[in-house]
């Protein structure tokens, strides 16, 4: 069987899969950020995640939106399975372009996407081997298979992975050995991304202990993902291997296995480390709560600087933290299609509006780059976008914001009701001091906030959040 | 009844005569503002220790902002340094501290983060809820909930009192039982007039910088016995002040 063609009404995974109990699992997380690493590598991929990614800037968020999406592929309902894998193309079919050596790259290359699967079987194979489990011949075939169906299922078909397990080791061996390159991306992920990883939502309050713990926990999480990739990978990109890592990295795998086996299921579930990146109500609400006084006191007990050049340094944040969702210094055309797609996956809009979304958000960019960039080099720096900001609200922004409306409001009652509101922002209405608060937004409310906010002329928690949040 | 309501649930000061206290000793009128921290930490203590567990304090009204920007100003300033000092010791005696009004660009950025903090910091506190009157009207709260009433579409017989009340700022916040305004100025000023409807109302003629937990207790002795006066000719306790003094 040379092609796995996905069955329109069926569970195709069936109801015992193996790959829907792994991702269910928090542990998962290491054979992802491992395999993220190794499809960084892949010249295709790699030049998308630089151009496009936001999981520079925004990790947290990103890895949020992984699991979820992984979720709803492996969903035993096809109408939420198939529903995803519309999305996922169209999202990435947005994505493609030219590297910086001129080499054409598509999100939506068939090659890609195969070792894409490819290295989320080897990297869960190795899990399940590091951690001490048994994978029989038989297990082994059903995992192989469902990565498969995966892969067909996103693809349309899974000709472009090896049909079976005997043939796939070579496949992927000579991927590692012939096609994977010591790109930016991969330095980027070892040895930025790890680096300086924000905090996540639920520790965002506490910015010092985090620095701390990073400082430690950053290089030790950069030596386990070393220490666990193939050899002749790690002999290509001259990674280092340092004493020690190797026992590191084991004892972390088995650590994982064993914390999955014993520990009640409820902890070690990926749902209790999904409230960590900030999704919902969760048992980390309280920590966020405590956390959240913590800081306060923190903020309160630290001797208060003078508080001159705020609106200065606002700015700047704002540009940081809000328009360059890509982390590269400058506001591109990638940044904002990255904040309408996150508005589109939390909203989780159907095709047309999201079309209606991205259509808007590039009017304002034709807006932005005719308005701003001065040099004409396509892209808009943070003095160039400083020098114009109060200036800035135009149409284009407006008509953002307006879309943005349409689409929150998912019963077309002309206002925004609570529930609405959450689904956006993920957080309840707040009594806001500038509007008064209220049980609703009108659209004229609606818009005003948006553009001042977008303007960075009003700061808004609920904004900031949605589109700051890491 | 009697013993129920020995002590008020709600007791609102209007802190009245910083001014004319600087004036007396011929200093600048923020020097006044200045001595009247003391006199807030002490009612706060007073008010905890008495058993009063809701304590509002008028500190800055709508129209404050009509006076010289330099003594707004440096008035911003001292809030801004009283909550700083004063956070841990509040919310170590376990007083949950909340802000109403606060709603005017014109108050400092640290200033409003610094009150986000202390409301954030201290909001799991239930031993007493201290509301701070800043940049604070009655009537602007009163149009606020009208209007937040419309959006909420409501029609307008099923509008009562108390589904009025809901749509105030804050509301949780009973109705104020007492109210004390120092220096002897007999005036709502625009002070939380939704909630002062049934309330007593004191005025000593002690201004706000030499109000000490001695004067608040004197206040609270004064209430009783009105309270009392009313029990013995049998009339209920939500009978507006017309009653001897």
């Amino acid at each position: 069987m040379s092609r796995t063609t996905p069955q329109e009404s069926a569970d195709v995974f069936g109801p015992d899969s193996i790959l829907r109990r792994l991702v269910g699992q928090a542990r998962w997380a290491l054979p992802v950020v491992r395999a993220t690493l190794l499809e960084a590598a892949h010249p295709q991929i790699g030049a998308a995640l630089m151009e496009h990614s936001t999981f520079l800037t925004h990790p947290w968020r990103r890895l949020r939106n992984t699991a979820t999406s992984a979720r709803r592929i492996l969903d035993p309902d096809p109408r939420v399975r198939d529903r995803e894998v519309v999305r996922l193309n169209r999202l990435h079919a947005r994505m493609s372009g030219t590297d910086a050596q001129g080499r054409p790259y598509d999100a939506t290359d068939r090659d890609a996407r195969a070792w894409v699967v490819a290295t989320l079987f080897e990297s869960t194979v190795t899990m399940c081997r590091l951690g001490g489990e048994v994978l029989d011949a038989d297990a082994m075939r059903r995992l192989y298979d469902e990565h498969r169906t995966f892969l067909a299922l996103i693809d349309g078909g899974s000709d472009r992975l090896p049909a079976t397990l005997p043939e796939f080791w070579p496949y992927y061996d000579h991927v590692v050995e012939h096609r994977l390159e010591n790109n930016e991306a991969v330095g980027v992920i070892l040895y930025r991304l790890l680096a300086d990883v924000p905090a996540p939502p639920a520790l965002r309050a506490r910015p010092e202990l985090w620095v701390m713990g990073r400082s430690v926990a950053g290089p030790l999480a950069t030596a386990i993902i070393v220490a666990s990739l193939p050899e002749s990978f790690s002999r290509r990109v001259a990674l280092p291997d340092l004493p020690g890592a190797r026992t590191l990295m084991r004892s972390t795998y088995l650590a994982a296995a064993l914390a999955t086996r014993y520990l009640p299921e409820s902890l070690t579930r990926v749902e209790t480390f999904m409230g960590l990146a900030g999704a919902g109500a969760d048992p980390w609400a309280s920590v966020r709560r405590q956390a959240g006084k913590a800081a306060a006191l923190v903020r309160l007990l630290t001797p208060a600087a003078e508080d001159d050049g705020e609106t200065v340094r606002s700015a700047d944040r704002f540009f940081a933290e809000v328009l360059d969702q890509t982390g590269d210094g400058y506001l591109r055309w990638p940044d904002l299609a990255a904040m309408a797609r996150e508005v589109a996956t939390r909203l989780d809009l159907g095709e047309h509006d999201e079309e209606r979304l991205f259509q808007a958000y590039a009017a304002w960019w034709r807006e932005l780059q005719t308005a701003l960039d001065g040099d004409g080099d396509g892209r808009v720096t943070r003095h160039e976008y400083a020098a114009a900001a109060a200036s800035l609200p135009g149409s284009g922004l407006i008509k953002v914001a307006d879309v943005l409306f349409d689409v929150t409001d998912a019963d077309d009652d002309g206002a925004i009701d609570a529930d609405e509101y959450h689904n956006l922002f993920r957080t309840a209405f707040q009594r806001d001091l500038a509007d008064g608060g209220g049980t609703s937004y009108s659209r004229g409310a609606f818009v005003r906030q948006f553009v001042s906010f977008m303007s960075g002329q009003q700061h808004s928690s609920a904004y900031a959040s949605l589109l700051s949040q890491a | 009844m009697g013993v129920v309501m020995a002590v008020p649930r709600h007791v609102a000061c209007v802190m009245d005569g910083n001014g004319r206290w600087a004036a007396l000793r011929s200093l600048p009128r923020t020097a006044g503002h200045e001595a009247a921290e003391a006199a807030v930490m002490d009612v706060i203590e007073a008010a905890r220790s008495s058993g009063v567990t809701w304590l509002s304090l008028y500190a800055f009204s709508t129209e404050n902002w009509r006076r010289p920007a330099v003594e707004v100003d440096v008035l911003m300033r001292l809030v801004r340094r009283a909550i700083r000092k004063h956070a841990p010791v509040l919310h170590a005696r376990g007083v949950r501290c909340r802000f109403l009004g606060m709603s005017d660009p014109r108050i400092p950025a640290p200033l409003v983060r610094d009150v986000a903090d202390l409301m954030t910091l201290t909001r799991d506190n239930r031993r007493m809820t201290l509301t701070v009157a800043f940049d604070h009207g009655g009537r602007r709260d009163i149009v606020e909930a009208a209007r937040s009433l419309i959006r909420s579409a409501l029609p307008a017989d099923q509008v009562t009192e108390a589904s009025f009340a809901e749509h105030l700022p804050y509301s949780d916040t009973p109705d104020v039982d007492l109210v004390i305004r120092t220096s002897g100025e007999q005036r709502i000023s625009n002070f939380m007039l939704w909630q002062v409807a049934y309330a007593e109302w004191i005025f000593p003629q002690v201004l706000w910088p030499d109000f000490r937990a001695t004067h608040f207790r004197e206040c609270l002795d004064a209430y009783r016995r009105r309270r009392r006066r009313f029990g013995d000719v049998g009339r209920t306790a939500t009978t507006t002040g017309e009653g001897p003094r």
